[in-house]
């Protein structure tokens, strides 16, 4: 054991005097640290502004003035999509999806105002943040540092002292893992620390746990992958060649080419698209500010029926609220089937995404952080399907009152009567009946069960590479 | 010459470069292909909804009873179609909206809807030729060239050249440019083939060939730099890579968020905010709260401008303008704001020969900043064309006559 420890303290000491890995390593160091600085940072801002303002919707909401009830309908309500604790390592989509919604009835908007869409366009990468500086650049990190852990050995001689001296090709593997091992771990100091702040801040450990060991795993991946190479092949610079080589294609191609394949074999049709589609459909459900529609005759009928009356302003319900009611019902069950839809295809494009980490570790990881951080694309499928039904209910409750505490006689007269529009006015204390709205990712167990499938891809890697690792050990010839 | 053709016959004969090269082309001909798969898509989308559009909007208007609920029922098709070279940058197309359906009601309320795809898309980004061009041909010609001076020396037979050849330049000079041309053919073929599918204009293709040629020239003339040091040939790849990852990707990120930071926009969110109270206000306020600013604009309809009833369709779009004025200083610092950061960047681009080619193709291609806030500036157009076609049959009320709609405003995108 104490041999491993000794071959590992060598490496670290030829490291710490090599001027090339001391800046590399320095330079990764002051980026990581100034990127983690500035992102949590920014996601605590991002935080407590759009918290302020969920408070500030739903406190002018309860502000407004007695008014009839479809329009508040109209004058709608804001949701905000509040990032959880870990987007400070990992902001993941919140910059490209709009982070407010307005809520309103008989529409699902967008969600709107992405930062993406005013921020400075530099081309090529993102901005930068603390999981993608993991994810691309760390591992080139350990490709400067470990290229030549056997190679150095081989091509100055060592190697062949080494082993004469009676050491394993297994036992000199295991003290360059440990010194590679060390590096990573000293590496993970910042994910560590920022998932404990995360913790601090709410978040559930198992999260926050699993976050660290997948990119522990990920650094694990390149690390044997890089022994692997320095082990298999004879010459130095073909060895960094073909590393840089691999990370090209791994951590810059394939992601983007898996877009552009899940882009092309799943088909998914823009809001635009599917609501022009969807539009037919609506008018065969009828018009719910129109109570005359033909659309409700059967709904006209039964409800007559129900309170055996022969004329809707007989009714003891207000016939337009009634009217409002139930065409909200219909239109929300056929939006929701589009949008659900929409976001099926949408979550397949991103399976086929994910499915290229079975040649991008990077691709793995960054699907397995964000869905850990709970920043991915189903957290936000979730937003808008919490943001839905709080639109739903609240509007609904408002067609509820505009059944129930209006007459049909003044609903009907408003626009031209001056006192029958002043009857209709609902008192302001009714407008408590909107839900308070905090927006939080699923639970850390629902978060982890979407990470496994990506994290196993990185086990598999891990697992192969180790038999490569061992079987070029068991080899290892001067 | 001579020296040209015993160069490329040594490149051939070196599985390493060729293999490069090779890669190149592929990735290349990949980007393009999957670019030009996107561009051609979305022009169908565009195509359908055209139709889908038009016969929409005729159902909505045949059941209409009077100008108002016509106007509020009548939908528009507005979009950006894909440039000739948009297969090769695509730009703000995965984040920006290029299609909106507008009508008559208070536009900031519409434009800011996000019809976006997918957001992986947008987070991870498409490989475009842009990309692949920009970014990941000139870390292909490191690795090509970085080695040619420092492998001889490895092997022993640098000097030994050197001395044969007489002076240095005539032994790496054909050797580099060889290896140069071959990775620019094997970038720039897929591309210019791709561009004649596509009929991009030649001007364009000329312009966006000699960026990505120049950028290529100038990281040919950092490897030289570094490669006339005497280091081994990992520390030079190293410091290569190095200077790749400082130049491609440090340098652009860290302008951003400079920029970003020194140049703040409006909160989005407050836009909408803004025109949301306004125009709801204007239900519980008198009339002439809404119709005093909005006969201030336009004057002409001041002989009409009386409301007597609590409702009338006049007055309801009426207030929707204003709430659009209210909102008018935000949403124009807002845009104002968004041309500055691309300006700012603009100007740093020239720090990054990465960001200076993929910025100055998605300008070609009509996929940049500026032209998606150029598309929002048409929409704006349109519509307020849409309320000048509207507006004299809100206030004259001339008898119904859906004959008119004939003549309704149709939405023209940039040539």
């Amino acid at each position: 054991m104490s041999l491993v420890f000794r071959i590992a303290r060598e490496e670290w000491r030829l490291w710490s005097r090599s001027r090339v890995v001391v800046i590399a390593a320095l330079t990764i160091a002051v980026l990581v640290g100034v990127t983690s600085l500035l992102t949590a940072r920014g996601v605590a801002d991002q935080a407590a502004n759009r918290t302020a303002r969920q408070a500030e919707a739903e406190a002018a909401f309860f502000a407004q003035p007695d008014r009839h009830p479809h329009r508040m309908v109209h004058y709608g309500h804001y949701a905000f999509r509040t990032p959880p604790p870990l987007a400070v390592f990992d902001p993941g989509v919140d910059a490209v999806t709009g982070q407010s919604i307005f809520l309103e009835g008989h529409r699902q908007n967008t969600a709107m105002f992405a930062d993406a869409r005013s921020g400075a366009d530099l081309g090529g990468f993102a901005a930068l943040t603390p999981a993608s500086l993991y994810q691309l650049l760390v591992p080139l990190l350990l490709i400067v540092l470990g290229h030549g852990i056997v190679l150095r050995e081989r091509e100055s001689g060592t190697l062949a002292v080494h082993l004469a001296q009676g050491q394993s090709g297994l036992t000199l593997m295991l003290g360059k893992a440990l010194a590679l091992a060390g590096v990573g771990g000293l590496l993970l100091l910042p994910v560590a620390a920022l998932a404990l702040a995360a913790i601090a801040g709410g978040e559930a450990p198992l999260a926050a746990v699993l976050l660290v060991g997948g990119y522990a795993l990920y650094l694990a991946v390149w690390a044997l992958f890089v022994l692997a190479v320095s082990l298999w092949l004879d010459r130095r610079s073909v060895a960094l060649g073909m590393l840089v080589f691999a990370w090209l294609v791994t951590s810059l191609v394939v992601p983007r080419i898996a877009i552009d394949a899940a882009s092309a074999a799943v088909e998914a049709p823009g809001k635009i698209e599917s609501d022009l589609a969807m539009l037919s459909r609506q008018r065969a459900i009828g018009d719910g500010h129109n109570a005359a529609d033909p659309a409700f005759e059967a709904l006209r009928k039964q409800v007559l029926d129900q309170y055996g009356k022969q004329d809707v302003a007989q009714l003891p319900i207000n016939w337009r609220g009634v009217v409002a009611d139930y065409s909200e019902k219909k239109l929300t069950a056929l939006m929701n089937e589009i949008a659900e839809d929409r976001m099926t295809r949408e979550a397949a494009q991103s399976r086929v995404v994910t499915a290229f980490g079975i040649v991008s570790p990077a691709l793995a990881l960054g699907a397995a952080s964000r869905a850990l951080a709970g920043t991915d694309l189903a957290t936000h499928h979730r937003f808008l399907r919490e943001s839905e039904v709080l639109r739903y209910d609240f509007v609904q409750a408002l067609n509820n009152l505009h059944a129930r505490a209006l007459t049909y006689a003044d609903d009907a007269a408003r626009s031209s009567d001056p006192e029958a529009e002043a009857r209709t006015r609902v008192s302001a204390k009714a407008w408590s009946l909107l839900a308070s709205f905090r927006f939080v990712p699923d639970p850390a167990s629902a978060r982890a069960a979407r990470a496994v499938q990506p994290l196993g891809l990185l086990v598999f890697w891990l697992a192969v590479l180790c038999c490569a690792v061992v079987v070029g050990a068991r080899r290892l010839r001067p | 010459m001579s020296a040209l053709l015993r160069e490329t016959r040594f490149l051939l004969r070196d599985r390493g470069a060729v293999l490069w090269i090779a890669l190149a082309l592929l990735l290349s001909a990949a980007a393009t292909g999957f670019g030009i798969v996107e561009v051609r898509d979305q022009r169908a989308t565009i195509a359908m909804l055209l139709e889908e559009d038009a016969r929409e909007r005729k159902s909505a208007l045949a059941g209409q009873e009077d100008w108002g609920g016509a106007a509020y029922a009548a939908f528009h098709l507005t979009y950006a179609p894909p440039s000739d070279l948009a297969f090769a940058a695509l730009g703000q197309r995965d984040t920006a909206p290029w299609l909106h359906r507008v009508r008559i009601l208070a536009l900031e309320g519409q434009i800011h809807e996000a019809d976006t795809r997918n957001a992986d898309f947008g987070l991870i980004g498409r490989f475009d030729f842009a990309f692949m061009a920009a970014t990941l041909a000139p870390l292909l010609l490191i690795l090509l060239l970085h080695d040619l001076r420092s492998a001889e020396r490895v092997a022993g037979r640098h000097d030994l050249l050197v001395a044969t050849a007489g002076a240095a330049r005539q032994v790496w000079l054909p050797r580099a440019l060889v290896r140069f041309i071959g990775l620019s053919l094997g970038v720039m073929v897929p591309f210019w083939i791709g561009a004649g599918f596509e009929g991009t204009a030649p001007g364009k293709v000329v312009t966006g060939s000699a960026l990505v040629i120049g950028a290529l020239l100038i990281w040919w003339l950092l490897v030289e730099l570094v490669a006339r040091g005497k280091a081994s040939p990992p520390v030079q790849l190293t410091g290569l890579v190095g200077l790749w990852i400082a130049l491609a990707l440090l340098v652009p990120a860290t302008a951003r968020a400079l920029i970003e930071a020194h140049t703040p926009v409006p909160d989005g969110a407050e836009i909408l905010m803004l025109q949301r109270e306004a125009v709801n206000d204007a239900w519980d306020k008198p009339k002439a709260a809404t119709m005093q600013p909005f006969l201030a604009r336009y004057p002409e309809w001041q002989a009409w401008g009386a409301v007597d009833k609590p409702f009338a369709w006049k007055w309801y779009f009426a207030f929707q303008e204003v709430g659009d004025m209210q909102a008018e200083p935000l949403a124009k610092s807002w845009r104002e704001g968004g041309l500055a950061r691309d300006k700012a960047a603009g100007i740093a681009a020239f720090l990054s020969p990465a960001s200076l080619v993929e910025r100055g193709f998605e300008r070609l291609a009509g996929t940049d900043s500026r032209a998606t806030i150029a598309y929002e500036d048409r929409v704006r157009l349109f519509h307020a064309k849409l309320r000048a076609f509207h507006y004299p049959l809100l206030f004259r009320e001339p008898p119904y006559d859906p004959l008119a709609f004939a003549k309704l405003p149709r939405y023209r995108p940039e040539p």
